[in-house]
């Protein structure tokens, strides 16, 4: 190793790199933490209130706190960090590679679309459109399985709970 | 304890009542079928089939729903065992070992191992039930808040047990799920937490909260995978394989005694229920398993041990309804309404004046439990297909059916929301390596634990000696304590025996070293 890449090499250690993905989640739990704690004091101030509440909101932002030093690593720490999958196989999305993340980021969104439409359009069309929609994220490229398995599935599940479900379901075709 | 004539009496009626024989099946079917969707619990598959007992006669109609009962307390362990996501928050610790089984190859003998678990520990159950009802009664009126506060940190002590890389990390998760657990208004009236939202009145609902931290681990790492299990020659379904999985079961008798002892305590107490019982299950059967440190990576004793408390914990509820009329959860209080529209009260009464019946429901669903064996065996046999079908098919159903079950549960928005929004914390979780068990834990738990104590703070304030006439509490206390002591000192015993070889094979290998 020559001196000037001995140099580099501790200029990236003594650099520090801040994880912001982790740090805004920890921000946001201790901020919910806090928030919850002021409005559990707001409700009241009496011992059956805060018997359980008080105590462990004091101790969950202590722990954010200690915890706070993990986001800021050493340069190399990040990328020397493996995202080794686990015994429950949660691999994919402790990854930092964005085709990996991409499909992930995809279904959570379809999801979220899916919650929030069930009302508007029904939960049938909805439901066709989720399941459409999934397979492509998944990589169904075939239009014969794209065409049939979204309805085929739209049709037995939303029609099963119609017919079991003593609540109403608000659906469009069906 | 048994009362023999009564007892005769009991299954004469069992033998006379043979339509009762006819529901038995179809009751066991329904109840596996429910609960193996995600998000639909055994108390609403209950409640959908309970209209249809109206038409039955007393008997049949209980053995109808007794058996989508004992169905439905297997049925959730199918998706927690094949997909990481229980189908009930009773079969949560079921996927600790079973899933990393599944990721193995192992689901065929993880099935078996739950099946025969589960029927095995059910009849168990039932048996002791059989045997100790008319004392039953006595015990169970004397349980109160301070015990159940004990149980509750009992469950709490699984956390130690879960392991996570970050310590730190791994207890602010427990803490952050102890106080979602406890948003909306408590024992005491009071509301935190609920931003004017009325849904949150009653606090956050466990089963879409938990669904979602789950499958945000789960389904979510599937999109990116062909199979849920790699490898061809490892997606085999095989009925040999399953039935293997079922023998296994008897190479551990201490695992399912334990778990049998502590499921059926844990279903006795009201309101604690099989959803503690496998979590403390678990944590025990670790903790006193040689081989401790291999949990959570697909060890067959922590299926087992989950498993044995949820099944026997079935005949713990039943004895608290039928001494007391005490509904312990939600599928027993359907039994309960069913009892009360056949004009049948439960409680001490129906003891003494019908004892021959209330012989002849317990014996019965031992019967039951040995249908299960067959009907489970046929069911998971089909069931674990699932491993050879690609991730593009299973995943946006297994979504669809969560939604769906999560929107039975009170036919409002709430619970897809719910789950929505537990799928971005659950998301979150993974990525940043926080142990979403422990949040799941502290959620499941976090409520029973601040009503408890609020209600032992109640009774002990200004005289803490009044803890020292709770004699269950204190001996609740002392099984703890010793656990935990035990638990320390096998895991000091293992340390010293792994650092005693780690010495000789240094000198072994220092000596062929010098020898060459």
């Amino acid at each position: 190793m020559t001196p000037l890449e001995g140099r580099e090499m501790d200029d990236r250690r003594s650099r520090y790199v801040i994880d912001w993905g982790h740090l805004i989640f920890l921000a946001a739990i201790g901020a919910w933490v806090l928030w919850y704690l002021l409005d559990a004091i707001s409700a009241s101030l009496n011992i059956h209130n805060l018997l359980l509440v008080a105590p462990l909101a004091v101790v969950a932002l202590c722990l954010c706190l200690a915890i706070l030093p993990q986001c800021f690593r050493r340069a190399g720490e990040f990328e020397a960090e493996p995202s080794a999958p686990d015994a429950h196989g949660a691999s994919a999305l402790g990854s930092t590679s964005l085709r990996k993340l991409a499909p992930v980021g995809g279904l959570v969104v379809a999801l979220g679309l899916y919650v929030s439409l069930l009302s508007f359009i029904g939960f049938d069309v909805a439901t066709w459109l989720f399941v459409l929609a999934t397979m492509l994220i998944c990589g169904e490229r075939r239009w014969l399985p794209l065409v049939l398995y979204p309805l085929l599935v739209s049709l037995v599940l939303i029609g099963a709970f119609r017919v079991l479900l003593p609540y109403p379901m608000y659906t469009l075709v069906i | 304890m048994l009362d023999v004539s009564a007892f005769w009496e009991a299954l004469h009626i069992i033998v006379a009542s043979a339509q009762s024989w006819l529901w038995i099946v179809p009751g066991l079917i329904v109840g596996l079928v429910f609960s193996a969707v995600p998000g639909i619990s055994i108390s609403m598959a209950m409640a959908i089939v309970l209209p249809l007992s109206l038409y039955l006669e007393f008997f049949p109609a209980i053995v109808f729903l007794t058996s989508v009962y004992t169905g439905g307390v297997f049925g959730g362990s199918v998706p927690a065992i094949l997909m990481n996501i229980p189908g009930s928050p009773s079969s949560y610790a079921t996927t600790f070992d079973g899933y990393p089984m599944t990721l193995k190859g192992q689901h065929n003998e993880a099935l078996g191992l739950a099946l025969f678990s589960s029927t095995l520990c059910c009849m168990l159950g039932y048996l002791f039930l059989l045997l100790m009802i008319e004392p039953m009664a006595a015990i169970v009126i004397k349980i109160g808040p301070i015990e159940m506060f004990v149980v509750a940190l009992w469950g709490l002590l699984l956390l130690g047990s879960l392991g996570s890389e970050y310590v730190t990390r791994g207890i602010l998760a427990a803490a952050f799920g102890i106080l979602l657990g406890t948003i909306g208004m408590n024992t005491a009236g009071y509301m935190r937490g609920t931003m004017g939202i009325p849904y949150l009145l009653d606090g956050i609902s466990p089963i879409p909260a938990m669904i979602g931290l789950l499958a945000a681990g789960q389904l979510l790492t599937l999109v990116t995978k062909d199979f849920i299990v790699d490898g061809g020659s490892s997606r085999t379904v095989s009925l040999r394989r399953i039935i293997s999985g079922c023998l296994d079961t008897f190479k551990y008798p201490g695992v399912l005694l334990r778990g049998t002892v502590i499921g059926i305590i844990m279903g006795i107490i009201p309101g604690v229920g099989s959803a503690v019982a496998n979590l403390i299950s678990y944590a025990e059967t670790k903790r006193a398993a040689p081989d401790g440190d291999t949990f959570g990576q697909g060890n067959p004793k922590g299926v087992i041990g989950a498993e044995a408390a949820v099944a026997s914990g079935e005949g713990g509820s039943m004895a608290t309804m039928l001494t007391l009329g005490i509904p312990g959860h939600g599928a027993v209080a359907v039994l309960l309404a069913a009892f009360m529209m056949h004009n049948v009260v439960a409680g001490p009464s129906l003891i003494r004046q019908h004892k021959p019946m209330v012989y002849a429901l317990i014996l019965n669903n031992i019967i039951e439990a040995v249908a299960l064996l067959a009907v489970g065996l046929g069911f998971i046999y089909v069931a674990s297909n699932v491993v050879r079908l690609r991730t593009r098919y299973i995943v946006p159903v297994v979504l669809v059916l969560a939604i769906m079950g999560t929107y039975s549960l009170d036919g409002t928005i709430a619970g897809p929301l719910t789950l929505f929004v537990f799928t971005l914390i659950g998301a979150a979780m993974v990525r940043y390596k926080y142990p979403v068990a422990a949040t799941v834990v502290g959620l499941l738990l976090g409520r029973m634990l601040e009503t408890q104590a609020v209600l032992s703070y109640e009774l002990i304030s200004g005289q803490p000696a009044y803890i020292l006439r709770r004699p269950a509490a204190l001996a609740i206390l002392a099984v703890m304590m010793l656990s935990l002591g035990v638990s320390a000192w096998s895991r000091r015993r293992r340390r010293r025996a792994a650092g005693t070889a780690a010495t000789q094979q240094s000198t072994g290998s220092a000596v062929i070293g010098a020898a060459h």
